[in-house]
């Protein structure tokens, strides 16, 4: 009952000491928050980008398989344009109207 | 893959050997300039791969001014791979305008826009205009604060034109100011309004191109040279010419995602150091060239009345270039092109530095 006691009146002590060291913190912290106010400003900063490291890997590696595959799909048109240019040349591609039908 | 019966179930209904003729038929002028008639097929490009990106945006975008910015948002950070469609939509949107402005140019300074070919050219000017538009229309719709400052720097530019100044701005705000009505505004030109001239004046463009043909340089004309088929050989270059453009555009979307600024407030001053996009900068150089007054009048009423008459000028030029379409040599408008695209470029250069 005594140690009942004893905490009751700490308690009370505490809490009415208390909004004074909160309002005196707040004050002596005002400089500090106001201060950190663009950090966190930029902390806000909204990622347009996967931020991931594991993400950030599959989208460079993507990126690098996708122009391996244009430059290959460049080597074939060029490779079917030439082909196309030997036969205009060659002149196999226009059609003969004598030509027999084969049915 | 032959598909016969495919073949002759087209064939029966429409005239498909005919339509393939015609295909085979259509030859292009192979000379050292032929490369400026690829700018045409790069923007066309560009254009469906904006419908495209846009589309798909637009089933996730809220056009409400408590909803567009956190929309965007959401597209970025929780869709899967929303981050790389607004940034391809937004690279896009700016490699079309540079390849429009190349053609533009290359189109004038080769004076293909001479006799018969007037139409192809007013056609592809008003598709300029309202690419830019687009590009106005779609920079409001993210609703940070530096798009809206942007926004209402432009349509109050507009609101200095005389007469007319009043209308035009009230016609783009919807309102006194920018507002909601305006976000609403601008989102129907975007997905709605724009898309429809776009189909139609593109359509009509390469229905003129097709009719007239490819325009070959009047220094080139006495020369003796080859001619290709547009199908295969033409095609097939393009074809390679839009896998460089898409990997370049791919590469630009994932080193460079576009920025989200934070959220528009109406009631906040404008961020320092706003400027248009980079299509806008030359405009915003010259208006800051006038005074504030000049005879008593308006500076910034006379300067857009001086850009306006330029731009009309440059519009109209094939009316006023009467040497070129008598198939003469004409290098005074030769001049007048190297002026407009060194002005062009200086002022955005300026602008983009100062």
């Amino acid at each position: 009952m005594q140690r009942l006691a004893i905490m009751g009146k700490f308690r009370i002590r505490v809490s009415s000491v208390w909004p004074v060291w909160r309002m005196a913190a707040a004050i002596l912290l005002l400089p500090v928050t106001a201060f950190a106010a663009p950090a966190a400003e930029k902390i806000a900063k909204i990622a347009v980008f996967p931020t991931a490291p594991y993400y950030i890997f599959i989208v460079y590696e993507s990126l690098a398989v996708f122009w391996v595959a244009i430059l290959g799909l460049l080597v074939i048109i060029r490779m079917k344009l030439r082909e196309i240019e030997r036969v205009q040349e060659m002149g196999a591609d226009r059609e003969d109207p004598d030509a027999p039908l084969l049915q | 893959m032959n598909c016969p019966r495919l073949k002759a179930w087209l064939e029966e209904r429409y005239d498909w050997e005919g339509m393939k003729r015609l295909a085979k038929g259509k030859l292009i002028p192979e000379h050292r300039y032929d490369l400026w008639y690829y700018t045409g097929g790069i923007t066309l490009f560009l254009f469906i791969l904006q419908f495209l990106t846009g589309m798909l945006m637009a089933f996730y975008y809220v056009p409400h001014i408590d909803f567009a910015h956190k929309s965007i948002i959401e597209i970025v950070t929780k869709l899967n791979m929303g981050w790389f469609f607004r940034s391809l939509h937004h690279w896009g949107s700016q490699l079309a305008i540079v390849f429009l402005f190349i053609h533009l140019f290359g189109t004038l300074l080769l004076k293909s826009y001479r006799k018969p070919r007037e139409f192809v050219w007013l056609t592809g000017f008003i598709l300029l205009g309202i690419s830019i538009f687009f590009g106005l229309s779609g920079y409001l719709l993210l609703w940070d604060e530096r798009a809206f400052a942007a926004v209402r720097v432009a349509t109050g530019g507009a609101g200095a034109f005389p007469f007319i100044g009043g209308f035009i701005k009230a016609f783009l705000r919807g309102s006194m100011d920018v507002t909601g009505d305006t976000l609403l505004r601008f989102y129907a030109f975007h997905v709605a309004i724009l898309p429809i001239l776009t189909l139609g004046l593109i359509g009509l463009h390469i229905l003129l191109v097709q009719l007239h043909g490819m325009s070959v340089p009047l220094s080139l004309q006495a020369e003796k040279r080859r001619e290709i088929p547009f199908f295969p050989n033409a095609f097939y270059r393009d074809l390679a010419i839009w896998l460089v453009v898409t990997g370049v555009l791919v590469t630009l979307a994932v080193f460079l995602p576009p920025e989200i600024g934070v959220k528009a407030d109406p009631l906040a001053p404008p961020p320092e150091n706003v400027k248009p996009e980079w299509y806008f900068l030359f405009l915003m150089q010259t208006l800051k060239l006038f005074p504030g007054s000049i005879l008593g009048m308006n500076g910034e009423t006379i300067a857009i009345l001086l850009v306006s008459g330029a731009i009309l000028f440059f519009f109209l030029i094939p009316f006023f270039d009467q040497k070129s379409a008598r198939g003469e040599k004409s290098p005074l408008f030769t001049w007048i092109g190297v002026i407009y695209l060194l002005y062009f470029l200086t002022m955005t250069a300026v602008g983009f530095l100062s």
